[in-house]
């Protein structure tokens, strides 16, 4: 190979390389930076040493955000990836040509903005006139007057209903394409050897989904995790009490509201920490249930 | 080409990737705005509708061009804290929400983006009256940092009570004259609140206040001189005035004799008025207009009266919101820009136009005598708004400016839920003594948070006499 065969790669690589290195190599070594500077105002910081992050770690908003997110994130993982196996298997399950139809209609709210479902919903959630709380009172006489954005207790169901809302029929999407793999003839070979719906789906169709079902695990995790314009639409803010604050939020209102960029960059090295640890995890606990 | 190392396809990809990286940096180097005398950015499309005729008057006045860009509001303060702090290109004025000024302000004065006006303004006059003087003053308090000014004053924002005539007056035989004070107010809103139908719902109430505090508690603090932040930069949730109108807010929200609901905002807002739900609203001038769009079927049936006073002879009114119009240090031409933001915010026939346009009160007193302002407004009764807006304008309180104020006021929040789930659970003994607790509290964590930061907690050492010995970088 001549020396200008081996330089030929990297001569091609070069725009992405340097695209990588300003967008993504630079900002982050400037992140690890930042992270132990306070600023004040555009120009000036101070070197501060792990202050932020000790002061991150130890800040009772920053104790609310985690629970927040984490509660959010858990409600994501238990509620609506279950539901969303549950459609797809459904649609999954009979041939018609109302399929396509309600394929559309459980994914058409994930194309809709966060801000704009969140501010929709505000108005939806509203005492008294709001059409969910409207629905509720017809249906089981409770709920008309209730105030699901200003009672801190009823915040986060509220984001849970409207998370639900966006991205069961998303995660539905990815489970379909995993279930229309399943082998068939192994389906039918465990049927003949007697075995029942519930059998079959343990043995047969778990296993055979399960890549898919990490993969959408670890990503609804790490989007939990990121939650932010949603509730700041919906709640126009951080909500009662901080009940609608998220990690995110807090980094938000920590470096952009009150100007300290240098503990919003901490936090936002936390936040990549925690989302790499449970990312590992469920990954840990994916290949540990493999080998069982 | 034929001699090309590494073949025909690979000369072609970069041919074609260097003449699209040329125009690329061709078309991205020349900014639109360069063809431009000045940028003006604002974020409220009613405003920018106001300047239209204003803006083409001072264009052909300068021979100039200027180009006027909407930018919604969060994203208006987002741009520009990121082009300050990377010195990008910014607007040359920009209107941006006085809540974050105080974001604006921060740090060491030559680091500040925003133009110091404060000389501007007390030097330049107009028949012996300095431009300073033709303002409300206190509207200066939110754009303001140690006694500068930053930014024009774009409103005053007085806040005055809107209610049903029909029914409050009409029907109910409530002589308005009487609710002189809240006491007087929430004696009547405990008569008239009250389930009409039987259904264990109340069909009415007096007055539309959010339960969770929000922003509906804030303009009660500065009517009585209270508020977040004192004119130095202290914080001041915890004072006795601030747990009184806390433990009073509170039993107007909960419990079986409260007399408020929360009426929400944009449709539901609208709903509840036109059904008559609510009785009272807030009603600063913007909300005005804003109703009058909502509920244009109640005409004549809707009136202004000045807030209930907290004591007999006491301010009777608030101020909720404010705008401010700064002019950019990176601003190529100061002296146009400035010419330019007299022509809009200080030429009194256009002010009266717009305030026509808006029902937003201007700040420039002498503008309030025009007859404009004088104008029935058959929405409201037919009641002269402009005048009555106008004639509580110069009692405004001021409101000061912090980079900590969003977090304050989401604490102080946070301490009146906790002190309203206390009135919830165990009523009004010990109520007072619990929200005290709560405000120290919060006001403590705040604090904590301020003092954090390494520079603040610096400012104060050195003003106790200490002098800083940390290494600082710019």
């Amino acid at each position: 190979m001549t020396p200008s065969n081996r330089r030929a790669p990297w001569f091609f690589l070069s725009p992405y390389l340097l695209l990588t290195l300003i967008f993504f190599i630079y900002p982050f070594l400037n992140a690890i930076i930042l992270a132990f500077h306070q600023t004040n105002g555009p120009k000036s910081r101070a070197f501060v040493g792990w202050r932020n992050f000790i002061f991150v770690l130890s800040d009772s908003d920053f104790h609310t955000a985690f629970w927040n997110t984490t509660i959010y994130a858990l409600a994501s993982i238990c509620v609506q990836l279950p539901l969303s196996l549950g459609f797809a298997m459904l649609l999954n399950a009979k041939k018609d040509n109302l399929k396509g139809i309600f394929r559309l209609i459980l994914f058409s709210p994930h194309l809709v903005g966060q801000v704009f479902v969140g501010i929709i919903f505000a108005l939806l959630f509203m005492p008294r006139h709001g059409l969910f709380n409207r629905f509720l009172q017809g249906l089981i006489f409770w709920g008309l007057d209730q105030e699901w954005l200003s009672n801190p207790a009823l915040v986060m169901p509220a984001l849970i209903i409207v998370s639900m809302w966006m991205y069961v029929g998303f995660n539905m999407i990815y489970f379909l394409a995993a279930l229309q793999n399943v082998d068939q003839e192994l389906t039918e070979a465990a049927m003949i050897d007697g075995a029942n719906a519930w059998h079959r789906f343990w043995t047969v169709t778990v296993p055979a989904i399960k890549p898919v079902a990490v993969f959408v695990v670890i990503m609804s995790t790490i989007g939990s995790y990121q939650l932010f314009e949603m509730p700041y639409s919906m709640l126009r803010g951080y909500g009662p009490k901080n009940a609608g604050l998220t990690i995110v939020g807090y980094l938000y209102r920590t470096a952009f509201e009150t100007g300290d960029l240098g503990t919003g960059a901490a936090i936002g090295w936390v936040l990549a920490l925690i989302i790499f640890t449970f990312s590992m995890a469920q990954m840990a606990i994916a290949r540990g249930m493999e080998i069982d | 080409m034929t001699n090309f190392p590494y073949g025909k396809a690979p000369f072609w990809i970069l041919v074609l990737s260097l003449v699209t990286g040329v125009i690329l940096l061709v078309v991205s180097g020349k900014s639109d705005n360069d063809s431009y005398d000045l940028v003006f950015v604002t974020f409220a499309r009613s405003h920018l509708e106001g300047y239209q005729k204003a803006t083409k008057e001072f264009e052909k006045e300068h021979e100039v061009r200027v180009h006027t860009q909407l930018v919604s509001g969060r994203a208006v303060k987002d741009r520009l804290q990121s082009a300050l702090m990377t010195d990008a290109e910014v607007p040359d004025l920009v209107e941006t929400l006085a809540d974050s000024m105080g974001y604006f302000t921060q740090g060491p004065v030559e680091d500040i983006g925003f133009m110091d006006l404060t000389d501007l303004l007390k030097q330049e006059q107009i028949n012996g009256v300095t431009l300073y003087d033709r303002f409300v003053e206190s509207r200066f308090s939110r754009l303001s940092r140690n006694g500068r000014i930053y930014a024009l004053p774009h409103d005053v924002h007085p806040l005055m009570l809107c209610y049903r005539r029909d029914i409050v007056e009409d029907e109910l035989g409530i002589d308005i004259n009487q609710l002189q004070t809240w006491d007087d107010f929430t004696r009547i809103g405990r008569q008239v609140t009250k389930d009409l139908d039987g259904d264990g719902n109340p069909d009415r109430f007096m007055i539309d206040l959010d339960k969770a505090g929000g922003d509906f508690i804030i303009p009660l603090l500065q009517q009585r001189d209270e508020g977040l932040f004192d004119v130095d930069g202290n914080l001041t949730i915890d004072t006795e005035g601030v747990i009184d109108t806390i433990v009073w807010y509170i039993r107007q929200c909960y419990g079986p004799n409260r007399i408020a609901f929360s009426a929400g905002w944009g449709q539901t807002l609208a709903k509840t008025i036109s059904d008559g739900l609510v009785l009272f609203y807030y009603c600063p001038d913007w909300r005005s207009k804003q109703f009058e769009m909502d509920v244009p079927q109640l005409e004549g049936k809707l009136a202004l009266m000045p807030l209930p006073a907290w004591k007999p002879g006491e301010r009777r009114v608030s101020t909720w919101g404010g705008t401010g119009l700064a002019i950019t240090k990176a601003c190529k031409n100061k002296e146009l820009a400035w010419a330019y933001a007299k022509k809009l915010y200080l030429k009194r026939e256009d002010l009266g136009d717009r305030f026509m346009a808006s029902y937003i009160l201007p700040p420039v007193k002498d503008a309030w005598e025009l007859p404009i302002f004088q104008t029935p407004i058959p929405l409201y009764s037919n009641q002269p708004i402009g005048q009555l807006y106008a004639a509580l304008a110069p009692d405004i309180p001021p409101n000061y400016a912090s980079p900590y104020y969003e977090l304050a006021r989401s604490k102080l929040s946070e301490a009146f839920l906790n002190a309203a789930q206390y009135y919830q659970e165990q009523g009004k003994t010990g109520l007072r003594d619990y929200t005290r607790s709560e405000l120290k509290r919060v006001s403590a964590y705040v604090k904590k948070v301020m003092i954090h930061n390494v520079f603040y907690a610096d400012a104060m050492q050195n003003t106790s006499g200490e002098t800083s010995n940390r290494t600082m970088s710019k």
